[in-house]
């Protein structure tokens, strides 16, 4: 009895990633088989046209990430230092408090955040017909991965020994010192996985950035352009997926974007793994 | 060499703590020095002083404050009570803070912490970074051959740190607080977890090192405390309870804790 | 002096961190509180106009639907697919599984929907239904719940369970008698935040198992239902109805407090685990 319990629990782990690969794959497979890897260089999306360029999407996925990343990575890393080497006790408890809470609020409640604030900040400081745009995406997704990458961070800071710590004060070490050639090169493996599983979460994440993105489906023109309306692979999930019937060529398309989006987050999230895995072998 | 001019430099410039008592012989001078930790006292009322040179044991039973002291010594605990003065001159007024105070003492831990890098890079480990990239090889050999390693280590100064042996590592630890030219050496039980050999090495080379600064050991082997010999300091629960020449310590204990503790260590070793 | 320097910028560098938190709580509670009123919350969802509903119990009882059903969905798995990690597996189905785990903590939640509206709505004709959006969301929240309770086993020191099996105890007795009681406030801890998690899930549900109006308490599992978390995404794009944009901000913070009260139980049991 508790034996095919456990079995079935394991079985079902195992079959809930053949099944949901499986019929992602077997859902986008016209789409595929239309017109091979092409539409992942094309931008142009029209599904009455039956065009379904994935360009435009990947490229503006990248960008808010990359943004998300550029804004939180330094903060994060700042505030870990800041909380395990810098505050007193307390302190540290509260600003990891902080974190877990800002890590605690719903993606949709931050879209809610993005659009009512972020939005029209936008538009106003920058004199834009619109604020939906990339740098608000990526603005509010920095904000959404800065939790990971700063907890990750404090626990990578924090499982560097003490003894190391004294080894580099007792030779006369100073505070920064300290921090660049000891605690930040040793922590290095940890803030690295923290800084991939953000980039994955940034990809991933949908409701925050299909609120405020625009959904426009454009290249950014010139390539640098992030103050005009664009589209990621999430947005353009959430925004169509009611209006396409299920078999059709552009429900397939959807789900190729869908089957991509997953094929990128899995590498990620398993560089980050193998690298976390490395260290816990490596460490006595 | 440098740091040592600067010390000396410091002190002239300061006649006036110097005067407080003779500097010419005494390198450290610590006066009712207290620690309280979480309410807890772990030092009471501490005085000693270290001569410009030769060995010093402190010894001990576990938990008498004897790693404590020594971390007070450097700074890695600020909140003790009391006066301090090394080379003459306050430890609380130090010219370049904290960490030149610890450039100037070598404190070498118990369990050898090595860098995960080369043999090389952790003797350089402590300098800046113009004197890491130019630092000439005889130095490096020096340091090492006054640490005993030289010879184990002379043809693999580019290998990972992490592939000494433990005894070695210890050694590295040595070679790497020297590299600084400190002007004492602390050190907290360096044997303690060693096998017989490696700790001869130690025990030797710090018995040469002696002759030139002033080392302070920390043990609780009564046997390798008659070893080194030196100056004895003996202490119990926080307090310092007794100070001398160790031949006479051993022979004559003055106090009934140091009797009772080198009783218990005698049945200890039979 | 360069000490100095570099803790100044350091500070200044994470001063968004330290901010930010507050200010976003702050703001959500400001716009959300005085439109956070009971007669909202009790109205009947008859007197407004079509897409302000008021009245947001329904939505409450969706979302908590929803999450409950994840929970009892995901719970029994996760604890069968821990104890297979403990008393069955090898080394390889050790490795095997929690590679599985981390592979699925990787993929976005959306995938998790658009997988679920392949598999269960189109195929096995569920339709838009609670039942689908309770099992989406409970495989997301599985590898969570999974991850944590190995984890929780884990930590049960080794000697413990020697001695349990020195003693003689089968599986089960030592599963009842030994693990359990050492490990349940680790695993509630994770049903928690798994619970938290299932309740702040929006995309995966928006198009599987929820309808933005029409429905205030599902006949069956297998009729649609209407959630807080997606209600407040279809308000938050009503920007022409002022009303509506308030209750969205009145139904954001219902959903922080939901979710930071399941935290916040999170935390209040890992400190009983450190203090016993």
């Amino acid at each position: 009895m508790l034996n095919l319990w456990m079995r079935t629990s394991a079985l079902i782990s195992l079959l809930v990633v053949v099944v949901m690969l499986g019929f992602l794959l077997q859902q986008s497979w016209p789409y595929w088989q239309h017109d091979g890897l092409n539409p992942l260089l094309s931008g142009d999306w029209y599904p009455y046209e039956h065009l379904f360029g994935l360009a435009a999407a990947i490229i503006g996925s990248f960008w808010a990430a990359l943004i998300a990343l550029a804004i939180a990575i330094p903060t994060g890393l700042a505030a870990a230092v800041m909380s395990t080497e810098i505050l007193p006790g307390p302190w540290r408890s509260l600003m990891r408090s902080g974190m877990e809470l800002l890590a605690g609020i719903p993606s949709v409640v931050y879209g809610l955040l993005g659009l009512w604030i972020l939005l029209p900040l936008l538009q106003s400081n920058l004199h834009l017909l619109t604020g939906h745009n990339l740098l608000a995406a990526g603005l509010l997704l920095s904000v959404m991965v800065l939790p990971t990458i700063m907890v990750m961070t404090q626990d990578a800071l924090c499982e560097v020994s003490s003894h190391q710590r004294d080894t580099a004060a007792s030779l006369g070490m100073g505070w920064s010192a300290r921090l660049w050639r000891v605690l930040l090169p040793q922590a290095w493996p940890g803030i690295r996985s923290g800084i991939l599983l953000a980039l994955g979460r940034a990809l991933g994440e949908t409701m925050a950035v299909m609120l405020v993105v625009g959904s426009m489906d454009r290249i950014p023109d010139p390539w640098y352009n992030l103050l005009a309306p664009a589209q990621t692979l999430t947005s353009r999930i959430g925004r169509e997926i009611g209006e396409s019937a299920f078999g059709s060529m552009h429900f397939s398309a959807l789900m190729a974007c869908g089957l991509l989006l997953a094929l990128i987050t899995i590498t990620i999230s398993m560089l980050a793994h193998i690298r976390s895995d490395k260290i816990s072998v490596n460490r006595p | 060499m440098n740091t040592k001019k600067k010390i000396t430099a410091i002190a002239a410039a300061a006649p006036q703590q110097v005067a407080a008592h003779d500097a010419g012989d005494i390198s450290l001078h610590a006066s009712r020095l207290s620690l309280a930790l979480e309410g807890k006292n772990i030092l009471r009322d501490i005085s000693f002083s270290l001569p410009a040179q030769g060995i010093n044991v402190l010894i001990g039973p576990s938990g008498a404050g004897k790693s404590t002291l020594l971390r007070c010594l450097n700074m890695l605990h600020t909140q003790w009570q009391g006066d301090l003065q090394i080379m003459g001159r306050d430890v609380r007024k130090w010219p370049d803070s904290e960490d030149g105070l610890r450039r100037t003492i070598g404190l070498i831990a118990q369990k050898p912490t090595l860098f995960p890098c080369s043999i090389q890079q952790n003797i350089v480990f402590g300098l800046s970074r113009k004197d890491r990239n130019h630092m000439p090889e005889n130095r490096i050999k020096k340091v090492l051959k006054q640490a005993a390693l030289w010879d184990e280590v002379k043809n693999r100064l580019h290998d990972q740190a992490a592939t000494l042996s433990v005894g070695q590592q210890q050694r590295l630890c040595i070679a790497r607080a020297l590299m600084l030219s400190p002007n004492m050496l602390l050190l907290d039980e360096p044997t303690a977890s060693l096998d017989p050999r490696s700790r001869q090495f130690i025990e030797a080379s710090l018995l040469e090192l002696s002759e030139n600064m002033p080392v302070l050991c920390v043990t609780h082997d009564i046997e390798q405390a008659k070893r080194l010999g030196g100056k004895i300091i003996f202490m119990c629960d926080g307090r310092l309870i007794e100070s001398g020449d160790s031949k006479l310590f051993f022979k004559h204990p003055n106090r009934i804790e140091s009797r009772e503790f080198l009783r218990w260590s005698v049945c200890d070793c039979s | 002096m360069n000490e100095r320097c570099a803790k100044t910028l350091t500070i200044m560098l994470a001063l968004p961190a330290l901010l930010l938190p507050a200010a976003c709580l702050l703001y959500i509670l400001f716009k959300g509180i005085p439109a956070l009123d009971w007669a909202m919350l009790s109205g009947s969802s008859q007197d407004a106009a079509f897409g302000s509903i008021s009245a947001l119990w329904p939505q409450i009882t969706g979302s908590l639907l929803l999450m409950l059903g994840a929970c009892l969905l995901a719970a029994p798995v996760a604890l069968g697919g821990t104890l297979f990690y403990a008393l069955a597996a090898n080394i390889r189905q050790r490795k095997a599984l929690l590679g599985i785990m981390h592979l699925l903590v990787g993929i976005p939640p959306i995938v998790y929907g658009l997988c679920g509206l392949i598999v269960l709505v189109h195929m096995l004709h569920w339709g838009i239904s609670l039942l689908t959006g309770m099992v989406i969301l409970a495989v997301i929240i599985l590898p969570m719940l999974l991850m944590n309770s190995v984890n929780a086993i884990k930590r049960i020191p080794s000697e413990k369970t020697a001695a349990a099996r020195a003693l003689g105890l089968s599986n089960g007795q030592l599963i009842r008698r030994v693990w359990l009681p050492a490990a349940w406030p680790a695993l509630m801890t994770g049903l928690l935040l798994g619970m938290a998690r299932a309740l702040s899930e929006t995309a995966p549900i928006l198009f599987t198992a929820t309808v933005f109006s029409g429905v205030s308490w599902p006949d069956s599992l297998f009729s649609p239902v209407t959630s807080l978390q997606t209600h407040l995404f279809y308000l938050a794009q009503e920007g022409a109805n002022a009303e509506a944009v308030d209750i969205a901000w009145a139904s954001a913070v219902i959903l922080i407090i939901l979710v930071t009260a399941l935290s916040f139980g999170a935390s209040a049991l890992r400190n009983i685990r450190m203090n016993g």
